[in-house]
């Protein structure tokens, strides 16, 4: 078998394995990792592909996340629409954010866009706290109702815990195929050109800042709409969804992983999403930890473990063979 | 309206746009000298003012003493800074010095908080609640001593940037890397100076505001975003037009603050920090950044 199809048969039987949880253990604080598994891995895709492939550092990923939770609990809770419209919802007004922002911000540089993009998640945080005839301010909006899917023949109430599980394991496993097909495609050989040496780039005729438009789209869209299912999954949405907190540990995620390795940096979700209930510390002394690690990274270790693999496997590839004879 | 009332507003804009101005200089000037973004500048900001609050509460120091104690420590946390961190990754990317400074945020802010909660502390000292007052306005002393400090700082880095060798070195530095390497200048020494000017008007920021407002170890977290904001506005580097742009800052958000929701100016900064870029990427007063 080729190493392509050994890949594919690996991620096809872990899907299944996932999948198979509920069936083999009830355990709610299993699945509540499963679910944060699922959702930090969309988010850190997201992001992987806007910084990791297209090179563009950006913190309004938990802004697209917030905006989704905000946008599908208003729609759902005050104009009754059902929670899979709210969500697209959801995503297409992150998305549609996410151009603005990236479009004016990217005409000066990849400097202004890391800091309109940090500036973004901040007055997200600071809109949903104060503006409260739209918000609803601090207490947020608590008691989502349980949202169910109706098709013909067929009624989905979200009722138990491993609904939402196999709901956001369903779309992570959806937005990481997306996310794979695309930088395995022509299209994630152009951004890598783009990170690489963008003069060069375009040079051959691409156009930067369509890419770069292009993964910014897409993080935001997966972002919004995997928003917009968690918060039904706590059940309430408050300023809170935009927590730095989120930001934080989804660049944790990408760096540790390697930035623009899609495989490293799948791993290091699922580790660090089950990481933290491993290391029974408070929230303030991990998020220290954390940014010891990023520190750490940046100063001896910048391409993370992805790249560390990926500089063995150059290594080994360029060593010498012995002539046979 | 009275105008006593809009003079009264305009006084206590000029004192937070000084304030304000304080940490954008720093934060622009390492930016010009470095070409590096100080994630964790607030941090330093907030350091300033938790440490000022120590000495004061706890040591019963005098409020000069403090600032000064106060701004010698953030002096040498940036010479610290930049030998044992920055020195490291100059070079090595805009990306991996917002990286790395943002991991010094999160252990500076959350290690604030494990250590001292967020419990918000206040500085009270016999000056806390005098005020001075002149026909039927009133000024805290406090707030008068935080200009006063802001406007000496203000005259000390001007002769600094310009009455010095080393200031003109720094503006070299700032203006052309390449041609000043060229004629001589250390860059490493430079930098080193920038960051330690830089923080050190941070950490004398958060003195002079901590008599002012509440202490707590996330003050800095939504300072910094404004200081972002008036350096985009002010022109990437541009150390004279970030102190324009904050100390109109701190106007605008007090006069308007006086009227309106406080969440209408944060939105207005940011939207028109947004609209700068699409209309005059170069910023209000040039200088921009180039790739």
């Amino acid at each position: 078998m080729t190493p392509a199809g050994r890949r594919g048969c690996a991620a096809l039987v872990g899907v299944a394995a996932l999948f198979a949880i509920p069936r083999v253990t009830g355990n709610e604080y299993v699945l509540a990792l499963g679910v944060s598994f699922a959702t930090f891995s969309v988010l850190a895709g997201g992001l992987n592909l806007v910084y990791g492939y297209t090179g563009l550092l950006s913190f309004a990923q938990v802004g697209f996340f917030g905006i989704g939770g905000y946008t599908a609990a208003l729609l759902v809770t005050e104009q009754g629409w059902s929670l899979w419209t709210g969500a697209a919802a959801g995503g297409l007004l992150a998305t549609l954010v996410g151009l603005v922002i990236g479009y004016s911000s990217l005409r000066l540089s990849r400097h202004s866009f890391a800091i309109v993009s940090l500036s973004f998640a901040l007055l997200c945080m600071i809109v949903a706290r104060d503006w409260v005839s739209l918000t609803r301010g601090a207490m947020g909006i608590p008691g989502l109702p349980v949202p169910s899917l109706s098709l013909p023949g067929w009624q989905w109430r979200l009722g138990r815990p491993s609904d939402f599980y196999y709901l956001l394991l369903a779309f992570a496993v959806l937005a990481q195929a997306l996310i794979y097909v695309i930088v395995t495609s022509r299209l994630g050989r152009a951004m890598r050109a783009i990170k690489l040496n963008e003069p060069l780039a375009e040079s051959q005729g691409i156009d930067p800042l369509r890419y770069k438009l292009l993964a910014i789209a897409l993080s935001a869209l997966l972002a919004g709409i995997v928003g917009g299912f968690f918060v039904f999954y706590l059940t309430i949405v408050d300023p809170s969804i935009f927590d730095f907190y989120y930001t934080e540990t989804m660049l944790i995620m990408v760096i540790i992983g390697g930035p623009g390795s899609f495989w490293g940096v799948l791993g290091s979700s699922a580790v660090l999403a089950a990481l933290p209930d491993l290391l029974r510390f408070t929230t303030d002394l991990r998020m220290v930890l954390y940014g010891a690690v990023l520190i750490a990274t940046m100063l001896v270790f910048p391409g993370g473990v992805g790249g560390w693999l990926e500089r063995r496997r150059l290594r080994r590839w360029r060593r010498p063979r012995p002539a046979t004879p | 309206m009275e105008p006593g009332f809009l003079l009264q507003l305009l006084l206590n804009g000029i004192v937070i746009g000084v304030i304000y101005a304080l940490v954008a200089m720093g934060l622009s000037l390492i930016f010009g000298v470095l070409e590096l973004v100080n994630f964790a500048h607030g941090e330093f900001y907030m350091l300033g003012a938790m440490l000022a609050h120590f000495l004061t509460m706890r040591l019963r120091l005098g409020y000069p003493a403090t600032v000064a104690v106060v701004t010698v420590a953030a002096v040498a946390l940036g010479y610290v800074l930049y030998e044992a961190l920055l020195v490291r990754i100059q070079g090595g990317g805009f990306e991996r010095s917002i990286l790395l400074t943002l991991g010094l945020s999160m252990v500076l802010q959350n290690g604030a908080v494990y250590l001292f909660t967020t419990t918000p502390r206040m500085i009270e000292t016999p000056l806390s609640y005098a005020n001075i007052v002149a026909g039927d306005l009133r000024v805290a002393v406090t707030r008068v001593l935080a200009l006063g400090l802001g406007v000496l700082a203000f005259a000390a880095l001007y002769l600094i940037l310009y009455r010095t060798r080393i200031g003109r070195a720094m503006r070299g530095v700032a203006q052309n890397r390449d041609a000043a390497l060229m004629v001589g200048i250390d860059p490493r020494a430079v930098s080193r100076l920038a960051v330690a000017i830089g923080i050190g008007l941070s950490g004398l920021a958060g003195a002079a505001l901590a008599p002012v407002y509440a202490v707590h170890p996330l003050m800095g977290g939504s300072f910094v975003f404004k200081a972002f904001a008036i350096i985009i506005l002010g022109g990437l580097g541009n150390i004279a037009g970030a102190a324009i742009i904050a100390v109109a800052l701190g106007i605008v958000e007090s006069v308007v603050g006086g009227f309106l929701p406080l969440v209408m100016v944060d939105a207005l900064v940011f939207s028109s920090m947004i609209a700068m870029l699409l209309l005059r990427p170069e910023g209000l007063f040039g200088r921009g950044v180039r790739v």
